[in-house]
């Protein structure tokens, strides 16, 4: 029984008591960012395995009055031509049907899509170790096809880089600004703390304390309390992402397996508790050494 | 031991509350603080246990200037001073055994070595029967033994004690200062702030006076003992070098 308690009685007072709950709202907001951070770069990085390996070269048809002989022709041209570059895996023609396949989910299945002057597509799996350069193809595909264009997505993959990049960015913000947030509560907390004990801390300061000593007994307090608020709010975290990824899953959707967390993710996620327990404590510390440097 | 060359204070724009003070108390010695109320006597004892730094002169204990040391360093010399202090400070929500060990822990001894100690010398100042008392349902006499026993707590070479009668009548008042004298007979320094000139005639024992700011170091009228109030011998308790005489509870005796 003998001073196993602590000598400041900082349990028994309400200074800390909305603390841990603050740091759970924090934590849970700092998380949820953390996994839409997570998964906009798993998402990116899909699509981006999915689509560099492949480039899209199209035909024009329309402005020609080409017989369907002379389309086919042309076309074989092409193909050989892709065939022989190097740094070319292989060049398939995507057939009519095909891409009215493909535009269907956009267009809905009109019957005036086969009258649509569709372009003929060919799909080119490119090496990606060993490229071919697209100016360069696209000028000697010119010569045969006037009008010939290369499509290698990285427009569109660039947009989504840039996409989940800002999505990055506003991540980390959110992570700053509610750590920042969380230092300083802790600061105020802590500061409250010392003034209703300020008779405690001047006692120990006067019988020999050194601030160390002070500080640790503020300092564990409000690592217990940065824990605990940490805990609350990954375990809240946790659930939401949960619901969200049981409604996607209904749902059949391609998010779905970006939402799933890999082993160094949800590692993240834990550790968590662990850095709001840390920054509670250090703030806590160094608020009251600072404090005490005041007294003589 | 305590050693004062020019020392001035004053809290803030104020007035000059002590105006170069010189003072020079020997290892061992026994003195009293006297002057009225407001006179600074409690400002005085609050530089000696470095609670306040002077306005100007300099402050030597033990022998090193209190200006240079680190705080580190004020720290550890202020652990062999044990302070009475005016109001007691005792923390509410600790019991008389944890409030008394308070200087132990401090210093970072552990809990079942200090037990012990504290144990004896609550006992030797009649509290033996309330060491799990909060502060707050003891007397004002039992409050200033757990002070007193706190301040001794750590064996200190320097005893400051800020007026540790003014809270009991003369006779518990005397009782107390002859706890003090056998403390001083084994070797601590002792200072004792009070205003209760009538007590301090009864002990010979050299007395620093402020008036206006200055000091002036005068001696006691001879002891005199009443016939109520027989000097005791001090009893030995064998583990103790500074303990505390055993009388009893000094209330209950009277
Ligand atoms: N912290 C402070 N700030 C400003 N003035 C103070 C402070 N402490 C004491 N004083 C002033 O210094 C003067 C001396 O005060 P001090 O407490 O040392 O007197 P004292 O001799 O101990 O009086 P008492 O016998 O009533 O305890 C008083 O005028 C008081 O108002
Ligand atoms: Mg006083």
């Amino acid at each position: 029984m003998l001073l196993r308690k602590s000598v400041v009685p900082l349990n028994s007072d309400a200074t800390g008591r909305f603390l841990p709950w603050l740091v759970a709202v924090m934590v849970y907001l700092a998380a949820l960012a953390l996994v839409s951070a997570m998964a906009m770069s798993k998402i990116v990085t899909r699509w981006d395995h999915g689509l560099s390996g492949q480039i899209t070269v199209q035909l024009p048809v329309s402005e020609s009055d080409l017989t369907e002989a002379e389309i086919t022709n042309r076309r074989e041209e092409v193909l050989t031509l892709l065939q022989q570059s190097p740094g070319v895996l292989s060049a398939n023609h995507i057939g009519r049907e095909e891409t009215a396949a493909l535009l269907e989910p956009w267009l809905g299945q009109t019957s005036g899509l086969s009258e649509l002057p569709l372009p003929d597509l060919i799909a080119v799996e490119i090496d990606q170790l060993d490229p071919p350069s697209t100016a360069s193809l696209t000028a000697r595909l010119i010569e045969i096809v006037p009008g010939a264009t290369i499509d290698d997505h990285q427009r569109w993959l660039g947009n989504l880089l840039n996409l989940a990049r800002s999505i990055e960015i506003v991540a980390a913000l959110v992570v700053l600004l509610v750590g920042l947030s969380a230092v300083i509560m802790v600061v105020f907390v802590t500061r409250m703390g010392l003034a209703v004990h300020y008779q405690i801390v001047e006692l120990l300061h006067l019988i020999g304390a050194q601030d160390g000593y002070i500080a640790r007994e503020f300092q564990t307090h409000s690592l217990k309390l940065g824990f605990f608020g940490g805990l609350v709010g990954v375990a809240l975290a946790a659930l939401t992402i949960f619901g969200i990824t049981r409604l996607l899953g209904q749902a059949d959707t391609a998010l779905l397996p970006a939402l799933s967390l890999r082993p160094l993710e949800w590692v993240i996620l834990g550790a968590l508790p662990f850095a709001s327990a840390l920054v509670a404590m250090v703030t806590a510390r160094l608020t009251v050494l600072r404090t005490l440097s005041r007294i003589p | 031991m305590v050693r004062f060359q020019d020392v001035s204070l004053r809290y803030g724009a104020g007035p000059e509350i002590l105006d170069r003070v010189s003072l020079d108390l020997a290892p061992g010695s026994f003195h009293f603080v006297i002057g009225a109320s407001g006179a600074g006597k409690s400002s005085l004892l609050k530089m000696m246990y470095l609670a306040n730094r002077p306005t100007s002169g300099r402050i030597s204990l033990f022998g090193r200037d209190v200006s240079s040391l680190s705080r580190h360093d004020a720290a550890l010399l202020r652990r062999r001073i044990g302070v009475v202090f005016q109001d007691f400070r005792l923390l509410d929500h600790l019991s008389t055994l944890d409030n008394v060990a308070l200087p132990l822990k401090v210093s970072g001894q552990r809990s079942d070595e200090i037990r012990k100690d504290v144990v004896e010398l609550l006992t030797w100042v009649g509290l033996a029967d309330h060491l799990d008392a909060k502060p707050a349902t003891l007397s004002g006499g039992q409050q200033q033994r757990v002070a007193i026993a706190r301040a001794v707590v750590s064996r200190p070479s320097l005893l400051l004690a800020d007026e540790p009668t003014g809270n009991v009548d003369n006779r518990i008042a005397e009782r107390l200062l002859y706890l003090f004298e056998e403390l001083n007979k084994r070797g601590t320094t002792i200072v004792v702030a009070t205003h209760n000139e009538a007590l301090i005639s009864r002990f010979n024992y050299p007395v620093i006076r402020l008036v206006r700011g200055e000091v002036r170091l005068e001696h006691a009228e001879t002891l005199i003992r009443t016939s109520d109030m027989p000097a005791r011998a001090p009893v030995d308790h064998g583990t103790r070098d500074t303990s505390l005489p055993v009388e009893g509870n000094p209330e209950s005796a009277g």
